[in-house]
């Protein structure tokens, strides 16, 4: 089957990984196959930080596959294709949560 | 299962949602919901709960999070969620980081950009954009990028450019900043300021490779809209693309599966299409290069899924660059060759893509033999498995169809038509329309192919298709009598379209009397044909055939008792308009005499040319894509001046000639232009006013023009208009030097930029640029590009050969822009002038004067007489001997000594040389009084244009004067011995 399918305006790009359907739309004139590896490198961005993703982990941590996924696309664009530096932002993120949290617990004690 | 998948999120730290084990045990709820309305009722359930504890107020900023989580998952899963909109917003305003993620996760997943919750948060934003903490910065980017609009734009997008150029911004901000800046950007155009675009374009340069392909991802928009501005990113494109392909120049981590950032690429290679190809031999090779590069790269064997669509998306987006240079012919006979391959590739995706970069081959090529020869293969893939490369197929079809091959894609569009999907029907029909239309040579098929398709496929004839069939007609008399009488056939079967039915009703009306006589066709049948199909048509048709039964009364009197009977009929039906027209015809066709009869009857004038409704509604559909077109479907005429073509329709569309001198079957003629002219206007204005709504931006100046020059350019100029080697500027941060060598009309110069700042310089960027109208006259060719890097005292040096096509008058100026912290620009004038492509000549005293004789006076003469110019009387200068010398042997003068009595004179003589030109010869006498400091200036040349411009340069140096031996600098006025005691002073000062 074809990856790609017009739509009104738009295409289609989509990929399916087990029972799930990743689907993005992009403008006619995009490039096809590209905007097929960025739904390719969402899925092993998250793989590679909830280590072996599945579909439970996108559904219990629902805010984190989104926060994923501002780092890798905004405005459309791809904004950065290193695996480690997206990991290394998230990482980042969850420093300071975890800091956060350190102080909660302190404050109580 | 839900309950381990939970303890397993537990167990792992730092994962946002870990703490909210209120959270964890919804989802898992819902999930363990087994009917919809079980599910329902717990999220009924738990909206109460939420919306009640909001209610009370006074909860931690946890348990806010928590439910706004819930909220959104509530959302998400599609459920409408009407309130905690606002308690979402406030979380934004959070100190708390976890808090305000969610807080801006939740506005960008309820709130739309023109909500109007929104206008509550842009304080916030703004505080969080120039927050100290990075992380806070990204946040606000992250919303702005996914919801800002217009109104947002025009208050934060001021902060969002200042986090994308600060030199201290982290990368990771940088890359955002770039891409939030092109969501504002394509929201509201204004956004982004013209004088921002070399600041920008040079951002192109960053080392780092997310920033530049958000940065080029900008700048695609911003060109697409702005070529001229954004002309200097088309060789940092060039330039970096080789540095990724051929030099390497990139992090493994950029490494998809084997290819160095396909992305960047990709887009580097689209923002290449956007331009006019340069006309610049080393960016050319620098494209050639790595273009055979990715094509090589392509053929690699053993690839796995992902290195293969990799591969892929660079050599489709390198094919269509190709396509667009248009010159690459041994990289476009590869391609050929291999596009062949892939339209049978066993991969669906490749198939498609395939068909697609034939389709562009086709819209821009020169021939279409290379698509030709696999003609079979393209009509194959109509029956292709998968739909979207059916339509591919279809779109191809249409783009190489020309003259020689016409009536075999036209036949086998037709037989697929039957079993096409429903879905792409009207394109087909609309399709086939047109290429019947483009390519009919005579009457016959013309005809016979319109009507079948209507025959056929009536239920996707759009009204377009049938109207223009009827125009044609009506406009070609030739056409006339073999419609007429195909219709009438048509409209005798039992099952005939009601399409059909209604230009029956017109061609007979109109023409059927042409073929009364025939057998068959006699009146009395036409009437029958028409009147037995009126009882199954629409109102409108009815109409229709109404109105042709008025016209048979005015033909044929011999059938008026079956006709009024008709209208006596229609006089009573229900439908108010076909009661009207019954009624009134009835009554038309009573009077007492024919003569308003036969004046509303009379035959219909020749439909006004008009543009093709066939090819509008075509392009309509290519309307509103975010990207502009470098190309629509369609030939190479289709494509070939699409600004004119939208600009009015064109006379000569319904008109044509079905005789031999149309084009003749078996010559392509595509390119040629009567194809063009023979549909009437294409318009596709629809396909270029996506963005009219919005004010364009003010045009940014040239910054690398010389109505830009930097202060302080002179000197150097001046200086090098006279040596071939020197510096031609120098500050604080920079030094640029020169060294020219001529050889006849071509010249070299070696431009040396060398950093003199104690740090890191980047981005070094040169722009050069001639005033348009001298183009013509002075040529350039980039021989390399400096290093965009300089470390500290380091220097580069770029190669620029100029040919004197013929005499001009304008140097060309440069521009040099560079980052240190801060984005720099200099324009200075580059010393390349007419005199420089002169040589010496030696004559002896007799060829002078013969030569100065046979030149003789005006217009191959031109003669001054001038002192000094104010500002240097003003500074003391004056006229010494030794300067007049040095001036005149600086332009090159063969200086003849002894041919002027008057041995304080010089004469001179010199040859121009000139590619176009061609070779002339100078000749020069200067006469000076040194007494009273004035100068005569005499030059004759073999070509009149040349004295003037020889004579004003000349003058120009020798205005200048030199410095007075005696000249001491003045003495220091109060304010710079100040300065030059600052440092003693301040100490003095503070004590």
């Amino acid at each position: 089957m074809c990856n790609f399918l017009e739509y009104k305006d738009t295409k289609i790009v989509y990929r399916r990984y087990a029972s799930l359907f990743f689907i993005a739309g992009c403008g006619s004139e995009d490039n096809e196959l590209i905007t097929l590896e960025i739904i390719h490198r969402y899925v092993e961005q998250m793989d590679k930080y909830y280590g072996n993703v599945c579909e439970l982990d996108i559904i219990f941590s629902f805010t984190k596959a989104y926060y994923i996924l501002d780092e890798l696309l905004l405005a459309g664009e791809l904004q950065e294709s290193s695996k480690k530096n997206v990991l290394r932002c998230i990482s980042q993120q969850d420093a300071l949560e975890d800091m956060e949290v350190e102080d909660e617990v302190t404050k109580i004690m | 299962m839900s309950s381990s998948v939970g303890t397993g999120f537990l167990g792992r730290s730092s994962s946002s949602n870990a703490n909210m084990r209120g959270l964890v045990q919804f989802i898992a709820d819902l999930r363990n919901a087994r009917a919809r309305e079980l599910e329902e009722k717990r999220i009924n359930k738990e909206l109460a709960n939420i919306r009640q504890k909001f209610k009370d107020g006074n909860l931690s900023g946890y348990h806010k999070k928590k439910y706004v989580c819930k909220l959104l998952y509530i959302y998400i899963l599609g459920w409408n969620v009407d309130f905690g909109h606002l308690e979402a917003v406030k979380l934004i305003s959070a100190t708390k980081y976890s808090e305000k993620q969610i807080g801006y996760l939740a506005m960008t997943l309820f709130l739309h950009e023109k909500h109007e919750l929104l206008h509550l948060v842009f304080n916030s934003i703004r505080k969080d954009l120039l927050d100290h903490n990075e992380l806070f910065n990204c946040l606000a980017l992250h919303a702005i990028a996914n919801v800002g609009g217009r109104e947002m734009g025009e208050v934060l997008s001021g902060d969002v450019h200042s986090l994308l150029i600060s030199p201290t911004s982290k990368s990771f901000v940088k890359k955002k900043a770039a891409l939030t800046l092109l969501r504002l950007y394509r929201k509201h155009p204004a956004i982004v300021q013209p004088q921002w675009a070399e600041r920008i374009i040079s951002l192109m340069d960053e080392p780092d490779l997310g920033v530049a392909l958000s940065v080029t991802s900008l700048v695609m928009a911003l060109a697409q809209d702005d070529l001229e501005a954004y002309k200097g990113a088309y060789v940092k494109a060039a330039s970096r693309l080789k540095r990724i392909v051929i030099d390497g120049e990139f992090t493994p981590d950029y490494l998809y599966y084997k290819v160095p950032c396909p992305w960047i690429q990709v887009k580097l290679l689209r923002l290449l299409q956007y331009f006019p190809p340069s006309e610049d031999s080393h960016i050319r090779g620098m494209i050639r290069e790595s273009l055979q590069k990715i094509l090589d790269l392509a053929l690699e064997t053993n690839k796995n899924v992902q290195q293969n669509n990799a591969l892929n998306a660079v050599l489709f987006e390198a094919i269509n660059l190709i396509i667009h240079l248009d010159t690459e012919h041994d990289l476009m006979k590869q391609i050929s060759s291999r596009l062949g391959r892939f339209i049978q590739s066993r991969e669906t995706n490749v198939r498609y893509l395939g068909l697609e970069a034939m389709t562009h081959l086709a819209a821009r090529a020169d021939t279409l033999d290379p698509i030709k020869q696999h003609q079979d293969i393209i009509i194959g893939s109509l029956k292709d498995r998968d739909i979207s490369v059916r339509r591919k197929g279809l779109d191809l079809l249409y783009s190489m169809c020309d003259a020689s091959n016409a009536r075999t894609i036209v036949a086998e569009l037709l037989h697929y038509l039957q079993n096409a999907d429903f879905a792409i029907r009207e394109e087909m029909v609309l399709k086939i329309a047109i290429l019947t239309e483009k390519y009919a040579t005579d009457v016959q098929w013309y005809v016979d192919i319109s009507l079948r398709l209507i025959a056929m496929a009536g239920d996707h004839v759009s009204d377009e298709v049938w109207q223009r069939v009827i125009q044609i007609i009506s406009n070609n008399e030739e056409l006339q009598v073999y419609a007429a009488r195909n219709t009438l056939q048509y409209c005798k079967q039992d099952h005939c379209h009601e399409t059909l039915v209604k230009i029956g009703a017109y061609i007979l009306g109109e023409f059927g009397h042409l073929i009364a006589e025939e057998r068959g066709c006699s009146p009395i049948e036409q009437f029958l044909a028409l009147q037995n199909k009126l009882p199954a048509c629409s109102s409108s048709t009815r109409g229709m055939v109404l109105s042709a039964f008025i016209k048979f009364v005015n033909l044929f009197p011999e059938i008026k008792p079956q006709l009024l009977n008709v209208f006596s009929v229609y006089s009573h039906a229900l439908d108010p308009e076909l009661q009207q027209r019954a009624c009134e015809y009835l009554a038309l066709a009573t009077m007492p005499t024919d003569d308003l009869l036969r004046t509303v009857c009379d035959e219909m004038p020749p439909f006004p040319e008009r543009e093709s409704a066939l090819l509008s509604r075509l392009h309509r559909k290519h309307a509103k894509t975010s990207d502009k077109r470098t190309w629509v479907v369609g030939g190479k005429d289709a494509n070939a001046d699409a600004a004119e073509l939208s600009m009015a329709t064109k006379p000569g569309g319904l008109k044509r000639t079905f005789t031999s001198k149309g084009p003749v079957p078996g010559t392509p003629t595509n390119g040629s232009s009567s194809a063009a002219n023979d549909l009437a206007g294409l318009d596709m204005s629809a396909t270029t006013t996506t963005t009219t709504d919005a004010p364009k931006p003010t045009k940014p100046p040239n910054l690398a023009s010389a109505a830009h020059l930097s202060p302080g350019w002179e000197r150097g100029y001046n200086r090098l208009m006279l040596r071939a080697d020197g510096v031609l500027y120098e500050d604080g941060q920079i030094q640029v030097g020169v060294r020219s060598e001529y050889r006849g009309q071509m010249a070299c110069l070696i431009l040396y930029f060398t950093n003199k700042t104690p740090a890191l310089i980047t981005s070094v960027t040169t722009t050069l640029d001639l005033d348009e109208a001298e183009r013509p006259n002075l040529g350039w060719d980039i021989k390399g590009l400096p290093d965009p890097t300089l470390s500290q005292g380091g220097q580069t040096q770029q190669v620029v050969l100029f040919e004197a096509k013929r005499v001009f008058t304008k140097s060309p100026t440069i521009r040099v822009s560079y980052i240190a912290g801060a984005l720099q620009g200099l324009t200075l004038k580059l010393p390349v002038a007419l005199h420089k492509f002169m040589d010496p000549a030696e004559l002896s005293a007799d060829d002078f004067f013969k030569r100065w004789k046979q030149i003789g006076g005006a217009p191959r003469e031109a003669q001054a007489i001038f002192g000094l110019s104010n500002a240097a009387k003003h500074a003391e200068r004056e006229l010494s001997e030794g300067f007049v010398r040095a001036v005149v042997e600086g332009f090159r003068w063969g200086v003849l000594n002894g041919v002027d009595p008057n041995p304080r004179n010089f004469v001179g003589a010199s040859v121009v040389h000139t590619s176009e030109g061609g070779k002339f010869g100078c000749l020069m006498r200067l006469e000076p009084n040194y007494a009273s400091q004035m100068l005569r200036l005499t030059i004759r040349a073999t070509d009149e244009a040349l004295p003037p411009v020889l004579l004003k340069l000349m003058q120009q140096q020798l205005e200048r004067g030199a410095a007075t031996a005696q000249e001491r600098p003045p003495p220091p006025t109060v304010q710079e011995i100040s300065d030059a005691f600052r440092n003693v002073m301040v100490t003095t000062s503070s004590r």
